[in-house]
């Protein structure tokens, strides 16, 4: 399969280091988060960085895939929020921030963004040291227009690889949109069966950062909350709903899936509708209202009686 | 007094979550009006329906409904200003998924019926309940209900029993 | 017992099995995922994938149902699921480091409480294991004193051989069973060497050094740096062959319903959630590390042995990097 050029990932690596290092060394953060190597070939995981000379263990990798906004929401407490914060973003995990400042959850001025050119990374880890090919590389990243993060208080001056290739989840959505209802039925029901609720997708969502989530209730019970097709459904379809608007696709809910199912295909899905019904993107701006927060009296209202 | 009933083989299901200001109003004046409607609705009373969750949608339909009808103030005639105009997109976007995981949206209705449009609530309820009627039964959420994760099944008769009950 | 059986014949043996209404139950795919689950076929088969969930869920459902109630008045009928009705199950195809978990889950199983529900479906099912020719940097069974080559929890053992088919071996009665009961499909042994096993390439724990760590520090500095970076999910737990805890939940309605045991995991923050609202394992590392000190100290104290088979699925599905052969072996050497 035709590599992708990631060449420009060392020297950004150096240039990230450095930069953590500067602005921790001038206590300008309490804090950096962002990815170190671990130990089997090619992986690379989160890390927080409060010691200066630990910011020579910073790397970016195409193994360098989770969206570390997730450790500033309000349900990660055992990062403390004190202080500035510097954090390691793609373009996808930056659209994240966005969101989640528009939502109240962050201030900008707590945030120290160092933004990385990216040309891509992985859509899974289960084999870190694999090369990143048009292949292997995250679904996500056939569709990024965020190859450099906007706005960022520091980004590398490299210029990542925008290789076009195949637009995987427009051509999966059109596929099972043209399908009769029966068959996405059938479709989903399959996936859907094979979820153990290990609520990794719901865990690693910036978005989903709720005290008390819906689906851990029992008191009203919405949603089964045992593993079985029913309230497995149930669960992804709330999920889902709970995301629209909000979501910008960072796809951190499908490559954690342990059970590979689609998710991602789900919040796409809905991020086209917002764009189709009501010209809203997530992620390009702080807005204090969202899709489904706001309205307008003129909105289509053709499927009302 | 009442005109024959017509047998029908399949009786459906309909639950109808209303806002209380206006279609619940509406209802109440088709009864009071002596005019007739199918009785397989069963209406739920919300304060608006800018309250009601997509996830209630989702529950009748787990627990057996064949149709569901949403229905509350005409736009700008909301008792919470602008309840129904949040309810409005909230159901555009849901029913846009509910019909990409493969339900048919076919069974699935929004009316705004004022206080007083009797008439119009026998018109929705009655067209509904004849189009969900020869739809059949919504068997998909309850045939979800009887599976297992194949470690878990035994699929004995009693256990299908149990859950028809439900 | 020593046996030798083709692949052909292995397949018949499925088939016929299959046809006999025995569950049989192998790695297959399902859209995509390699997963234990029932075969309707025996070319369904696949040998070269470790499954995404353990050979656990055979014996531990994911979800099973315990009892029905029903309300009829003031009448409350409850029917409990008879074990006598689960399916006699040949499960096939089992990694040594799956079939090894198995017996270590009978202590915990048959401690003060007898679960009828695993116990039965240990007795009803006659476990294959074969030995294993692929292994990838996250394996780490040598490392706690298991090999590819393990026969540990297996009835019956497959050594794939040089020119096709399998050496079989037997553990136990259900092993040689199975053989007497098809003795036209197996032939006497013959002397094809194995095919080259697996080399997981992790070097072996002291795990005696890290029991003796464990026991003194409950509370350390080290588990913030740990497992600070856990999110939390249950991914772990949940496609590891040794991981036992379980809820119970009951579904339905007034009328009508289901008591319900599915799996749960220490990672969870409503794991150990009191119903005051108070919950001792308040922070993530704190949770995480009751996951390492039930399977390298808990578990040991109480039934002499490790709650770990090296599997390694849970370095490789952690969302966060998370590698427990990382952890237990940096403890180790402290």
């Amino acid at each position: 399969m035709t590599p992708i050029d990631t060449s420009i990932y060392a020297a950004v690596s150096a240039a990230i280091r450095a930069e953590a290092q500067r602005i921790l060394t001038e206590g300008q953060v309490s804090a950096v988060v962002g990815y170190t190597a671990a130990r089997r070939k090619g992986s690379a995981q989160p890390v927080v960085i409060t010691d200066a000379n630990d910011a020579a263990r910073l790397i970016f990798t195409p193994a360098c895939v989770n969206n570390l906004a997730v450790y500033l929401t309000k349900a990660k407490k055992e990062i403390p929020k004190k202080g500035r914060i510097g954090i390691v973003v793609k373009g996808c995990d930056l659209k994240a921030l966005t969101g989640l400042m528009g939502e109240s959850q962050l201030k900008r001025e707590d945030l120290y963004l160092i933004g990385v050119p990216c040309a891509g990374v992985l859509a899974s880890t289960f084999d870190p040291a694999r090369e990143l090919t048009a292949d292997s590389i995250a679904p996500k990243c056939s569709e990024c227009d965020a190859h450099l993060p906007q706005g960022c208080d520091f980004l590398p001056p490299q210029t990542p690889a925008t290789p076009a290739l195949d637009r995987k989840y427009a051509a999966e959505i059109a596929r099972l949109e043209a399908l009769t209802p029966q068959e996405r039925w059938a479709y989903w029901k399959e996936q859907f069966a094979k979820c153990i609720k290990c609520y990794a997708c719901r865990q690693v969502c910036p978005f989903c950062f709720c005290e008390q989530c819906l689906c851990d209730r029992n008191k009203p019970q919405m949603v089964e909350t045992t593993p079985r097709p029913a309230g497995n459904t149930a669960w992804h379809i709330v999920r889902a709903m709970h995301l629209a608007g909000r979501c910008a696709g960072c796809a951190e809910c499908e490559r954690v899936c342990p059970m590979d199912i689609p998710l991602n295909l789900l919040n796409r899905k809905m991020a086209k509708e917002l764009k189709e019904l009501y010209d809203y993107e997530a992620g390009f701006e702080v807005n204090d209202k969202g899709p489904l927060t706001s309205f307008t009296e003129k909105d289509d209202q053709s499927f009302i009686k | 007094m009442h005109p024959d009933k017509p047998k029908h083989a399949f009786e459906p299901k309909i639950i109808a979550f209303v806002c209380t200001w206006c279609t619940y109003a509406g209802a109440d004046l088709a009864g009071t009006s002596r005019m007739q409607y199918p009785p397989n609705v069963r209406v739920l009373k919300f304060p608006c329906t800018g309250r009601i969750d997509p996830v209630f949608i989702l529950k009748a339909f787990q627990q057996g409904a064949d149709g569901v009808l949403v229905s509350g103030c005409h736009p700008g005639d909301c008792h919470y200003i602008a309840g129904n105009f949040h309810a409005r997109r909230r159901f555009a976007v849901f029913r846009k998924l509910l019909e990409f995981v493969g339900v048919d949206l076919n069974r699935l209705q929004f009316s705004w019926v004022s206080a007083a449009e009797g008439g119009k609530w026998v018109e929705v309820v009655t067209e509904l309940t004849e189009k969900v009627r020869a739809m059949g039964p919504m068997s998909e959420f309850k045939e979800l209900a009887l599976e297992e994760q194949w470690s878990g099944a035994i699929n004995t008769a009693e256990l299908k029993e149990a859950y028809n009950q439900i | 017992m020593q046996k030798y059986i083709s692949q052909h014949n292995l397949n018949t043996l499925l088939d016929k099995l299959i046809a006999a209404g025995t569950r049989v139950v192998a790695p297959r795919m399902n859209t995509g995922t390699p997963l234990y689950e029932p075969l309707t076929s025996s070319s369904e088969m696949i040998t070269d994938q470790l499954p995404r969930r353990s050979a656990k869920e055979a014996f531990f459902p994911v979800c099973e149902d315990i009892m029905t109630y029903e309300k009829e008045g003031q009448k409350v009928s409850v029917s409990d699921i008879d074990p006598a009705r689960f399916p006699e199950t040949v499960l096939v195809g089992v990694r040594p480091c799956d079939a090894a978990a198995i017996p270590v889950l009978d202590a915990v199983f048959s401690w003060d409480y007898k679960d009828e529900f695993f116990l039965e479906r240990r007795r009803k099912t006659t476990i294959v294991g074969l030995a294993c020719t692929t292994a990838d940097d996250a394996c780490f069974c040598s490392a706690v004193g298991l090999s590819p080559a393990e026969t540990k929890g297996s009835d019956l053992f497959l050594t794939p051989l040089e020119g096709g088919g399998y050496a079989c071996e037997t553990f136990s009665e259900k092993g040689e069973t199975l053989i007497a009961n098809h003795p036209e499909l197996f032939s006497e042994p013959n002397n094809a060497p194995p095919l080259p096993l697996a080399q997981p390439q992790t070097e072996k724990f002291d795990l005696k050094r890290v029991k003796a760590w464990l026991d003194e520090h409950f509370e350390d500095p080290s588990w913030d740096s740990i497992a600070t970076r856990c999110v939390g999910c249950g991914a772990c737990a949940f496609v590891c062959p040794a991981c036992h805890c379980f809820d119970i939940v009951d579904e339905g309605t007034e009328k009508a319903g289901t008591r319900r045991k599915n799996w749960d995991a220490c990672g969870f923050w409503k794991f150990t959630h009191h119903a005051s609202g108070h919950n001792p394992r308040d922070q993530q590392p704190k949770r995480y590390r009751n996951r390492i000190m039930h399977k390298f100290k808990y578990y040991d104290d109480k039934f002499g042995q490790t709650l770990c088979s090296g599997c390694g699925r849970c370095i490789r599905v952690c969302p966060v990097g998370i590698d427990i052969a990382a952890i237990v072996d940096e403890i180790g050497k402290k």
